[in-house]
């Protein structure tokens, strides 16, 4: 069964000039895992996919699927998409206009050099699938959007293909529509067997979705780990601001080490004492050197010494998103259940648990994971 | 070199790669003949007339100096700089008459609510669709009479009025007629932007309390500014190098002070000589340089301008203009118009045919069609009755198969290229490839088959010389532009992963090509090789250089037979050639959904 690797994969764009699209990427990708490539617009993971299914020639590196070499740029090696034995899901479907449903689902498989009995078979079967059974004989423009994704879905299926390719496929959806396909999509990747790389911008989905997030910037993994440990120990900054929503409170802070896991914060005009689960190797000295990140939930409001003035309150109903105004920083909570507060009210919170984060200021780094107590 | 096969095994690199060196082939290498050419002196007889014992095929500016600068007998002023500025002025005229009129009818079709506008629409891009000398002829034929001795036309055989010679040949009559035929493309131009404007931008203006007069002043206008500046650079364009309108109505005598010739018919004088083909050359050159000039202007405009000229489409409701009482009485006036100069040429073609003395009935005939009488002193198979002579229908054949064949390489080429381009967008030599297919497009017809004519007086090349092969080959570059045009929107619309879902899926490219790609765009790549083969039947300009007399086409047959003074037999041809670009663009039309008025060019 294939395990995906990739080595030292870069790809530049054009001529030497400007930043590489991907830079020196290594990944290992198992077998039957689904992995999601997460980043902003432009971050290369598009770019990767297209990669890693032959879409797009890397301009330097090495990829192998299961055990056969299929791209290594010093050895001139690069087969075409069509021996990758793979399936790819574009994001606008591009299904085939003046095909049927039907034709659509079997003209891949007509190539395969399949038998007409067989290749009936399994379009039923993958109309089956999908619910689509009903719109066998229309053309793509006859279906709606949700059902030109289930066609587009079971046409890369019907081959059964042992990798998974697909590209932001249900952006184009609307909120309830996406929601019922991520269910879908998941329960397909327990009954398929197959590996699924899966390309996203939308950080909810990829944390729902993937047994493995792969979050990227500029052309550069940023972390490649299991979804919640991405969302309990990001890798940098820009990890720890780009997964979770509400976004995590950053604090600038100045510290000054008291021991190998320990510091003093000096940070909303209090001082802190911090002890993490890790020595706080390569702190940069000085002012301001520090960043100390609480995610929303370990804010608690109407406890401790802290205080502010609540800026907004923006209760949803399961949960009330407050911000707060202390020191001229806002900081935002999170409160299970809705409550509404008056904008201004004088409020106290506190920062709880042992989940807060230590990040060098200057890298960018998380040194460490820890507590704090007021000092 | 595993570097070179590993690039070539993708079949966008590989187009590119044949592609690049084909073009460079048929069009960089024949241009800078001509070039050449203009440098040098061509054959034993322009060397004798030069003069100073230069020997043929050796370097001189001789061309350049005597026909721009010589003050002997005028010659540069008679030769070169009164035809220029003349055909200018003829231009401009054009330019102000396609407007005018083409602008009106698009605004009355798009922006008002004017009855009928189908049938005005489609009539009137008729006359475009004719050959470009037809308005000429039926001018001639209109206007006609006895007292300038040139037979009696239509309006003095009903009215009995003559109108002087200035009416009927020379410079005006030339500029009407080029502004009438020109006036569809106009109106495709302007009518194509305000349709798809976006009819929020006039209601927002409405909203804001802005009078009629003011929206169109300040807003319509503007938006449909670069189309009109468009239309006018391209109609000069064409204009000003127009060969067919000026061959067919600069027939006034010399004394009477009316003699226009314009600078294309000078080009073809010249050429013909045979001892001043390098001035030949040179004002091929000269109109080549205009017209580069104009279309880099124009595509310079309009691309600085194009970010508000973008069209959404998506607009709902336009408010249409009420035209209330006048109303009817417009749409009577435009149908009376537009059909006038739609169907009159049609039935003016066959009267001319069919009559000694058109509208006389004592005088109808259907000699000219049948007789198998021989012409005085006509080559074998030249009958008076065009139907029975052999000579035009074995022009009438070849002239359908070079369409035929020209139509099917610049159509294939145009898909492929058009499907290199969009694969390779941005790629360097992908974008060279494109300009150079469509750089034929900015060279006017008269000079490109110059060019042409060059090439096959060269060393190497002489086979070429009066040969179908050449005919094949300039017209397949010429009208390759149309088609690559086609291919290349074509091939933009689809996106890249259309195809990709294919290859995923192990599918090879010819079949990509024949069962995705081309089934999904086919009513535009259709017209991709429809636009070649009407382009081509219609064509006299470019072959009337090239065309020996063993390969004569119906457009060059015509041509002698103008020239000759058969007038009865080159209207029936004329009629016979529309007839057939009708049929087939029809047929094409019904079997396909593909239409000319898709990237319809000037």
């Amino acid at each position: 069964m294939p395990k995906i690797v990739l080595e030292h994969i870069t790809k530049r764009f054009g001529s030497n000039s400007g930043a590489n699209a991907v830079q020196d990427l290594n990944m290992v990708i198992e077998d039957r895992e689904f992995i999601t490539l997460l980043g902003p617009s432009g971050c290369g993971k598009t770019t990767t996919l297209r990669m890693i299914a032959g879409l797009e020639t890397p301009t330097e590196g090495r990829i192998t699927i299961g055990d056969t070499v299929v791209f290594d740029s010093k050895e001139s090696i690069n087969i075409s998409p069509a021996k990758r034995d793979i399936g790819f899901l574009f994001q606008n479907y591009a299904l085939w206009p003046h095909m049927t449903v039907y034709q659509n689902i079997s003209f891949g498989l007509e190539n395969l050099g399949w038998a007409r009995d067989r290749i009936r078979e399994r379009v039923k079967e993958m109309l089956a699938l999908l619910q689509i059974e009903s719109f066998e004989k229309r053309y793509p423009s006859e279906l709606s959007g949700g059902q030109q994704q289930r066609v587009a879905i079971a046409r890369t299926l019907a081959p059964a293909p042992k990798v998974l390719f697909m590209d932001e496929p249900l952006s184009n959806l609307d909120a309830k529509l996406r929601l019922e396909m991520r269910t879908e999509l998941k329960r397909l990747h327990a009954s398929t067997d197959s590996t699924f790389v899966y390309v996203t911008h939308d950080q909810l989905e990829a944390m729902t979705l993937a047994t493995h997030v792969c979050l990227m910037n500029n052309g550069l993994l940023q972390q490649y780990a299991p979804p919640l440990s991405v969302y309990n120990d990001p890798a940098n900054l820009f990890a720890a601001e780009f997964v979770g929503s509400p976004t995590m409170n950053f604090i600038p802070a100045s510290a000054e080490k008291t021991g190998a896991n320990t510091a003093k914060l000096t940070a909303l005009g209090h001082t802190f004492l911090f002890e993490g689960n890790e020595p706080l190797e390569g702190l940069q000295e000085g002012k301001d050197n520090a960043v100390l990140g609480v995610r929303p939930e370990f804010v608690h409001l109407e406890e401790g010494e802290l205080s502010g003035l609540v800026y907004a309150a923006l209760p949803a109903g399961m949960e009330t998103t407050v911000q707060l105004k202390a020191e001229g920083q806002l900081i935002t909570s999170v409160k299970f259940g809705g409550v509404d507060y008056t904008v201004n009210t004088p409020m106290n919170f506190t920062f709880v648990g042992s989940g807060l984060l230590f990040f060098d200021k200057a890298s960018g780094k998380k040194l460490s994971k820890g507590s704090v107590k007021l000092a | 070199m595993q570097k070179f096969k590993s690039y070539c095994s993708k079949p966008a690199n590989l187009i590119t790669v044949i592609f690049l060196t084909l073009l460079l082939l048929a069009v960089v290498l024949p241009l800078s003949t001509l070039l050449i050419g203009s440098f040098k002196v061509n054959g034993n007889q322009e060397a004798i007339w030069i003069g100073d014992e230069v020997a043929d095929g050796s370097w001189t500016f001789h061309h350049w100096t005597e026909l721009l600068t010589s003050k002997e007998f005028n010659y540069a002023e008679t030769k070169f700089w009164i035809p220029l500025g003349q055909s200018a002025l003829m231009a401009l005229i054009a330019c102000f008459v396609a407007v005018l009129f083409g602008g009106m009818v698009a605004w009355f079709i798009t922006r008002s609510d004017l009855p009928a506008k189908q049938f005005i629409s489609t009539v009137f891009v008729f006359p475009y669709i004719m050959p470009s000398w037809s308005m000429a002829m039926f001018w001639e034929n209109f206007f006609k009479n006895t007292s300038i001795n040139a037979g009696m036309g239509i309006l003095q055989s009903v009215t009995g009025l003559c109108v002087p010679e200035s009416f009927v040949y020379g410079l005006w009559p030339c500029a009407m007629s080029l502004g009438l035929h020109y006036a569809p493309f106009a109106y495709i131009l302007i009518g194509g932007i305000l349709r798809n404007m976006d009819a929020n931008l006039e209601e927002a203006a409405t909203v804001l309390k802005a009078s009629r007069f003011k929206i169109l002043r300040r807003i319509t206008l503007p938006i449909v500014l670069p189309a009109l500046v468009s239309t006018v650079l391209l109609v000069f364009s064409s204009s000003i190098s127009s060969f067919t309108v000026p061959f067919f109505l600069n027939k006034s005598s010399i004394s009477s002070g009316n003699n226009f010739v314009s600078i294309s018919v000078q080009m073809r004088n010249l050429i013909n000589t045979g001892f001043t083909i390098g001035q030949g050359y040179v004002v091929a050159i000269v109109l080549m340089i205009f017209s580069i000039g104009i279309l880099t202007l124009n595509n310079w405009l309009t691309g600085t301008r194009k970010s508000f000229t973008t069209v959404t489409g998506k607009s709902g409701q336009v408010s249409l203009v009420k035209l209330g009482r006048a109303r009817t009485p417009t749409a009577a006036i435009m149908i009376v118009i537009v059909a006038f100069f739609a169907i009159m040429p049609l039935l003016s073609f066959a009267m001319e045919s069919l009559f000694e003395v058109p509208g006389d009935w004592s005088t109808f005939t259907l000699r000219y069609w049948t007789s198998t009488e021989l012409f005085e002193g006509s080559n074998k198979g030249d009958t008076i009755g065009i139907l029975r002579s052999a000579t035009l229908w074995q022009a009438m054949g070849r002239s359908l198969l070079l369409s035929v064949l020209v139509s099917i390489l610049a159509g294939t080429f145009g898909i492929l290229i058009g499907y290199a381009v969009a694969r390779k967008r941005g790629s360097r030599a992908a974008t060279l490839m494109s300009d150079l297919a469509f750089l034929p497009y900015l060279i006017p017809s008269m000079s490109f088959g110059a060019v042409y004519l060059a090439l096959s007086y060269t060393k190497g090349f002489t086979w070429l010389d009066s040969s179908f092969f050449l005919l094949l080959l300039v017209g397949s570059v010429k009208f390759m532009p149309f088609a690559s045009r086609a291919g290349t929107s074509a091939m933009l619309q689809l996106s890249g992963e259309i195809e990709e879902a294919a290859v995923i899926m192990g599918v090879p490219w010819w079949k990509r090509m024949t069962r995705v790609l081309f089934p999904i765009q086919k009513a535009s790549f259709i017209s991709g090789y429809l636009l070649p083969f009407i382009s081509c039947m219609r064509e006299m300009s470019l072959f009337v250089l090239l065309a020996a007399s063993y390969t004569t086409l119906v457009t060059t047959l015509l041509q002698e037979y103008s020239r000759t003074g058969l007038t009865q037999a080159s209207n029936a041809i004329n009629l016979l050639i529309i007839l057939v670009v009708l049929v087939i663009q029809f047929a094409v039309n019904k079997l396909t959904g593909a239409s000319l008025d898709r990237g319809i060019g000037g």
